[in-house]
């Protein structure tokens, strides 16, 4: 049974004094060397999310991390506010905003305590989304086949905003009225009305009904909007998950529900046109813009925020990668291809569709379509024949890498090999043993010439993705004699492939297709889910596991194991 | 484990206050003492100068387009002046809006000024369309000239009743916080609102 460990196993090792000298090699101090020992991507923004990822994991595992979730956060808090904003519709009467509002305040039982928690919910919804962007931002997540997602999110988040508005202007309190008549100042900026709309809102008239219909009206269409870019936005997943776990989910609610009985939002005073607001309670995911508007004028605001939106816009096409330096899109070998769909399915784009083959052999084969295409390269590690992948990247790419790492490492009986992610915590190991590389390579000689073979720093062989990484690598490096292979993934929810984790997962124990062949020895395979910035985690797992293959009997390596002869040997069969 | 998860729970209920916090957020908006707004509609009103074609232009026209007469509407725009405890605050012209000038004339501005009592005086006067016409704003109205060597007789129609004055003078009196409200009423009177002396 192949070994799974997290964080915790990792803190409680750490507990135990489990730090060995034959830990993965660490960074010295200097600037210079922190900066050569940064993985490729790597970014401020990038490293700031493994700092929090890091923290987050240790409080909450990585399983109930809320970050990993924001996204999913959002849709949640989408649908309380459907659930309470129903309720609250109930009483909510257009002719008497305040007056209605005021009465549901007053139901300390419910109202006050329902209006709290659609009112926090919107609020945290807001800060989720700005989380969830920053976090796509940070990895790049952004150009190419994802710029739909992200214009799109940046639309939802448009919509949100606007909707809270309205929202604020129905209980017409001294905040709505701010809202209100800063809204209708910056609108009064633009030369499209023939009457000021900042009139609508000085006393000369009592505000009329239809006001409060017509923004009572987008509260309730604006979600409509919500639902349908909530679909543009996931359209190029599969499986898209909408919903966060149910733990974090309901733990969630029930906080928000906590707080919001415990410290519920005031009430305002009633808005008085006659009156200058003065001191007041403002939600600021909402009104962050109402000191800016009042202090700099409508114009400013427009050309600011115009601004800002339109950088956010263009945000896919300034994270987009020189030409010819961006992963080339997945292929499929048609000559390998047997038709069995498994990359089909586990597509986490739905890039890959299954066509009749032109090539006279009967059956379907595989169809990449690059447009779709985010180069993840989770098809090469679904892929048996290893037929599909992207250039470089493919199962047969994997092993001829391998083969050369091998030949270069040469693991010992009781050597470990950290295979995994170049975005978790191995592609900050890779990065940190490829500036010391010398340092390392002279601690494992001096190791050797000691008589400790095997206790040198562990080799790190980085993918792309766990779920790019073809079965046949651990394999490989098992029968070519290494003590055994640590598989740092990263963890699930943080899989910038998506589902790449679950699939390896699922082909490692579950034997889906490209399975790990029964013939591996499972005792010489570990896994460990180490974000980024748990690189610790890492180190704490190999400590452990190098213990735990130092009382097995020594590795034995195939002698007459080749992997072109292999490869060739499927070649022929085709 | 068990500070551990008395961290982590410590820190959700952190968060969830300050996302409390954040939808209440005391923040200050005050910036004037008091202040005067002044907010109305007034019909617009224009003066039409119209000139008779004479028969040689008529002709040159296509026959669908054979208007005997010629007019030229020239919108008339309000003066404001407004002076506050005897000083003037806001001396200005106010156009009728729209691309021609025909639609009404707003007038939407506030004016900041200190509690207490102060004389305030408010005009809003048609302007003769001699003084319009020298401004840049005002529309250039029809060469003389050019209407005299026609030799059509050009009428002024005079300014309309719905383009008269309105003014308004007398003391208000405003506490901190307070707005006075300079509106017209439906029958063109300018009137002043205050927080004690409402409708």
């Amino acid at each position: 049974m192949i070994n799974t460990e997290g964080a915790q196993g990792a803190r409680r090792a750490t507990a135990q004094g489990h730090h060995g000298p034959g830990g993965v090699a660490s960074a010295p101090g200097s600037r210079r060397a922190a900066k050569a020992q940064r993985p490729p991507g790597d970014n401020a923004g990038l490293r700031l999310l493994a700092r929090v990822d890091a923290a987050f994991n240790a409080l909450y595992t990585w399983r109930g991390n809320p970050l990993y979730h924001s996204g999913a956060l959002v849709v949640a808090c989408f649908a309380v506010l459907m659930v309470t904003g129903v309720y609250l519709l109930l009483f909510y009467r257009i002719g008497a905003p305040y007056e209605s509002v005021a009465g549901i305040h007053a139901q300390w039982w419910g109202g006050r305590w329902i209006r709290g928690m659609h009112r926090y919910v919107s609020d945290l919804a807001v800060v989720a989304t700005l989380f969830h962007g920053f976090r796509m931002f940070a990895q790049r997540r952004t150009w190419g086949p994802r710029a739909l997602a992200w214009v799109s999110g940046v639309v939802l988040l448009g919509i949100f905003f606007v909707c809270g508005w309205t929202g604020y202007v129905m209980a017409w309190d001294a905040h709505g009225q701010l809202l209100a008549v800063e809204g209708a100042r910056l609108l009064d900026a633009l030369p499209v009305f023939s009457e000021p709309l900042g009139r609508a809102f000085t006393g000369e008239e009592p505000v009329p009904d239809a006001f409060f219909f017509m923004n009572l009206f987008a509260h309730i269409a604006l979600p409509v909007g919500i639902a349908l870019f909530l679909w543009v936005h996931v359209s190029r997943l599969a499986r898209a998950q909408l919903l966060p776990p149910k733990p974090l989910m309901w733990g969630a609610v029930v906080l928000v529900a906590t707080v919001a009985a415990a410290w519920p939002p005031p009430l305002g005073p009633e808005a008085d046109p006659l009156r200058l607001p003065d001191r007041v309670p403002t939600d600021w995911a909402y009104g962050f813009w109402l000191p800016a508007a009042r202090s700099l004028g409508a114009g400013w605001v427009w050309v600011v925020g115009g601004g800002v939106v339109l950088v956010v816009l263009m945000v896919p096409l300034l994270t987009k990668p020189r030409a010819g330096t961006a992963p080339p899109p997945s292929w499929v070998n048609p000559r390998y291809c047997t038709g069995c769909e498994q990359c089909y399915v586990d597509c986490p784009y739905e890039a890959i569709s299954m066509v009749e083959r032109d090539d006279g052999r009967d059956g379907l084969v595989g169809l990449v379509d690059p447009a779709k295409c985010v180069s993840c390269g989770v098809c090469a590690g679904s892929c048996a024949p290893m037929g599909v992948g992207p250039p470089g990247r493919t199962g047969r790419d994997q092993l001829a890498r391998v083969n050369d790492f091998v030949a270069q490492v040469q693991p010992g009986p009781r050597d470990l090999v950290v295979v995994g992610c170049v975005h978790g915590a191995a592609g900050r190991v890779a990065a940190e043993g490829a500036a010391n590389a010398e340092e390392t390579a002279d601690a494992a000689e001096d190791a050797r010439a000691a008589g400790r073979n095997g206790a040198g720093a562990p080799r790190t062989f980085t993918v792309g993705c766990v779920g790019n990484l073809h079965t046949s690598v651990i394999e490989y490096l098992v029968r070519a004699g290494a003590g055994g292979v640590v598989v740092a993934a990263c963890p699930p929810r943080d899989c910038r492939s998506r589902e790449g984790v679950k699939w390896f997962d699922e082909r490692v124990r579950n034997g889906r297709e490209a399975e790990l062949q029964d013939r591996v020895d499972r005792s010489r395979i570990t896994v460990v889910y180490a974000a980024s910035g748990e690189a610790r985690v890492l180190r704490d797992a190999v400590s452990r596991f190098r213990s735990r293959v130092a009382s097995m009997d020594a590795a034995l390596a195939e002698q007459d194991f080749d992997v072109g002869a292999e490869c060739e040997v499927e070649e022929d069969a085709t | 484990m068990t500070v551990r998860r008395a961290a982590a729970a410590v820190l959700a209920v952190a968060m969830a206050a300050a996302v409390a916090f954040l939808s209440r957020v005391p923040s200050e908006f005050g910036g004037a003492d008091a202040l005067i707004r002044l907010s109305w509609r007034a019909d617009g009103a224009s003066v039409e100068a119209c000139r008779v074609r004479p028969a040689e232009e008529l002709e040159a026209l296509p026959v669908h387009m054979r208007n005997p007469r010629e007019c030229t509407r020239t919108p008339i725009p309000f003066a404001l002046h407004v002076s506050v405890g005897g000083r003037p605050v806001v001396r200005d012209t106010v156009f009728p809006r729209g691309a021609r000038g025909d639609q009404p004339v707003y007038v939407f501005r506030d004016l900041p000024v200190e509690a207490g009592r102060a004389a305030l005086s408010v005009r809003f006067e048609p302007v003769p369309t001699d003084a319009a016409d020298s401004r840049d704003q005002a529309p250039a109205p029809p060469p003389a000239a050019s209407v005299a060597a026609a030799e059509s007789a050009a009428v002024a129609v005079p300014v309309p009743a719905a383009a008269s004055a309105a003014a308004w003078d007398g003391e208000v009196e405003l506490a901190a916080g307070e707005v006075a409200l300079v509106t017209m009423d439906e029958r063109g009177t300018l009137v002043v609102r205050t927080p004690t002396a409402r409708p």
